[in-house]
């Protein structure tokens, strides 16, 4: 791997009273789908809350295309997109306005504005419901509406945080072939979940954290190592981390 | 385009989709006119309505045309006290020795008719009194040593229009204020949480102090609207309708311009604060119903200061007093409408002091708005 497209190295964070982070340290290069692999609470949603800025480090560093997330936040966002599980979106603005809304705020400016939100709808064949008020879109196309507002301003970066956890078979397979249509123009995915099946099939390289800690971390065969596959390793690690 | 501008053109957008604070806002809009034109009926038929005196006896010659004129109808009835009760408004038993008045005062119609009644008999007394001395060859004026020559400075009719307005005009100016943006800061803040759209705003480079400012500013906005159109409603229905006033005068109210003036630029002030105020407190909240739950106590909070006028007509406090918020709006814009003019020392004062609890509550709102466990516990 050339310099990673993200750098995380020995993140701490506390929320409240509770240590969530204990020393994560990974990297992710452009080009490749990067699994960052855990059971629910083991810190993967605060850790790619803190690459993205949502969330300050209390120790340890994170910098994203050279960017620290502490100095240079408004840099690191203009670098990254993110998507989550829960695809909250503007229930009174249409499917179009909501991309409009959101590339805009990441400084696409009004010359570039129609041609990136129209290429963006059509890549993902949006062109039905553009104009339908997000209040009356089905899961898979609010989804697509918020995938849509992470890339529409091409980030290098892309986060997917347990995308598919509520959606159906076909949405979700979309959302895999997205990310590997992604991978596949260059950019950094990184790709949280505790579904392995999918992280097996997609990932070019994985950690796996369990409390807070990095248990395994390597290609996916790496750590996959003697076991029949992904989730017999994982499950191993994870009971030799107890 | 700055993510301010940005912003704010969403969020307006976004309020004038929303059929919920559209209605709320055009409730307010009409719900002033309606409950005043039902007073103004209710006035007016008040001050012509006819009222029934019950009586027993003989009425003294003279008396039953004062009756008459003053809107009172004399029915016999057979036990004065008993009818007094129900079937007519008061009841009179005549006598030589006097007139024996019957009356209840829980009843509204007792009260109106027993005022009418202690008006005619005071005219009676006097003119019989006139009319007796003037027979003895005395100048009934010897009953009246030192008269007094009542010369109003301005028309009465308007001061009692000027003191409907005094009390009316500021409840609704921060009652509309509070309320007119209310829903739209708790979507702004708790319904943006609750829709989780928040983190998604938040991971746009748009620094985080203009995201705010522009939903304040959207939110100012509507509760200005709101504010100005109910006053507004309020100011037409008044040019067009009439209150009864005792002697058959009408009254109709209106805005000086000097008291139009300081009215708007109360209202902007008023609108600022409380919209800074209950985007924080909707930032605190989960959801949009914790939100409401948050802002409820400010109702309380913002009437008693807006009802002070009600209730102390003639509160004339000093200038210290303006310091208080909202008090010090309702006393400015008392003082506007009531005399027609401003004293510079109260309205800076006022001035001052809202726009101090304005910039508190807009810290006060940043400093949750920039805060992880805004994320943390969503």
């Amino acid at each position: 791997m050339t310099d990673p497209a993200v750098k995380v190295d020995r993140l701490e964070k506390t929320l409240q009273t509770n240590k969530v982070l204990r020393g994560i340290s990974f990297e992710a290069g452009a080009g490749e789908i990067f699994g960052l692999l855990g059971p629910n609470g083991a810190g993967k949603t605060t850790t790619l809350r803190v690459i993205c800025t949502l969330l300050a480090p209390d120790a340890g560093s994170v910098g994203v295309l050279g960017y620290d997330t502490r100095t240079a936040p408004q840099e690191v966002r203009r670098r990254v997109g993110v998507v989550t599980a829960e695809f909250g979106v503007y229930p009174r603005l249409t499917a179009r306005e909501n991309i409009a809304y959101f590339a805009e705020l990441s400084g696409v400016t009004n010359g570039q504005l129609d041609r990136r939100v129209d290429a963006v709808m059509e890549r993902l064949d949006m062109g039905s419901f553009a104009r339908q008020r997000a209040e009356s879109l089905s899961s898979g196309q609010k989804q697509k509406v918020a995938i849509a507002r992470a890339i529409v301003h091409d980030p290098p970066v892309l986060m997917f945080d347990e995308p598919t956890s509520n959606l159906d078979v076909l949405a979700s397979r979309e959302i895999r072939q997205f990310m590997v249509e992604s991978k596949g123009r260059g950019k950094c995915v990184i790709f949280s979940t505790h579904v392995l099946h999918d992280a097996e099939r997609l990932c070019d390289r994985v950690t796996i954290i369990h409390q807070g800690r990095v248990v395994a971390s390597g290609t996916t065969a790496e750590v996959r190592g003697g076991f029949q596959d992904l989730e017999d390793s994982f499950l191993s690690l994870v009971e030799a981390a107890r | 385009m700055s993510s301010l501008a940005i912003v704010f053109r969403k969020e307006i957008l976004e309020i004038l989709r929303d059929r919920r604070t559209l209605i709320a806002v055009g409730l307010a809009v009409l719900a002033t006119p309606t409950v005043l034109f039902v007073i103004s009926q209710v006035s007016t038929r008040t001050a012509t309505q006819t009222y029934t005196a019950g009586y027993s006896g003989d009425i003294p010659a003279g008396l039953d045309i004062l009756f008459n004129a003053t809107g009172l109808k004399l029915e016999p009835v057979a036990d004065p006290p008993a009818a007094a009760k129900q079937r007519v408004d008061i009841g009179l038993v005549f006598s030589p020795a006097g007139i024996d008045e019957y009356y209840d005062p829980a009843r509204q119609s007792a009260q109106i008719a027993d005022i009418r009644l202690q008006t005619i008999v005071g005219k009676y007394d006097e003119a019989k009194v006139a009319a007796t001395l003037q027979q003895k060859g005395i100048d009934p004026s010897v009953l009246n040593p030192l008269p007094l020559n009542v010369h109003p400075l301005s028309s009465p009719v308007k001061a009692a229009g000027n003191a409907f307005l005094s009390f009316f005009l500021p409840y609704i100016l921060i009652t509309m204020s509070l309320t007119g943006g209310l829903s739209a800061a708790l979507d702004t803040s708790a319904g943006e949480r609750e829709r989780r759209t928040l983190e998604s705003l938040l991971l746009t480079p748009a620094p985080r102090g203009q995201v705010l400012i522009a939903k304040i500013l959207a939110v100012s906005l509507l509760s200005l609207v709101a504010a100005v159109a109910a006053i507004g409603s309020m100011l037409f229905a008044l040019s067009h309708i009439s209150f009864g006033l005792s002697g058959g005068q009408e009254a109709h109210v209106g805005l000086s311009p000097l008291a139009a003036t300081v009215m708007v630029w109360l209202a902007i002030l008023l609108a600022g604060s409380f919209s800074s105020l209950t985007i924080a407190l909707g930032t605190l909240a989960r959801n949009f119903r914790q939100g409401q739950a948050y802002a409820t106590p400010l109702y309380f909070i913002t009437i008693f200061p807006a009802s002070i006028v009600l209730f102390i007509p003639d509160f004339n406090p000093s200038v210290a007093y303006y310091v208080i918020p909202i008090l010090n709006a309702v006393l400015v814009l008392r003082d506007a409408i009531v005399h027609n003019s401003v004293s510079w020392a109260p309205l800076v004062v006022t001035s001052a002091s809202l726009l101090v609890t304005g910039s508190l509550c807009f810290y006060a709102a940043l400093r949750l708005f920039t805060r992880e466990a805004l994320l943390v516990r969503s």
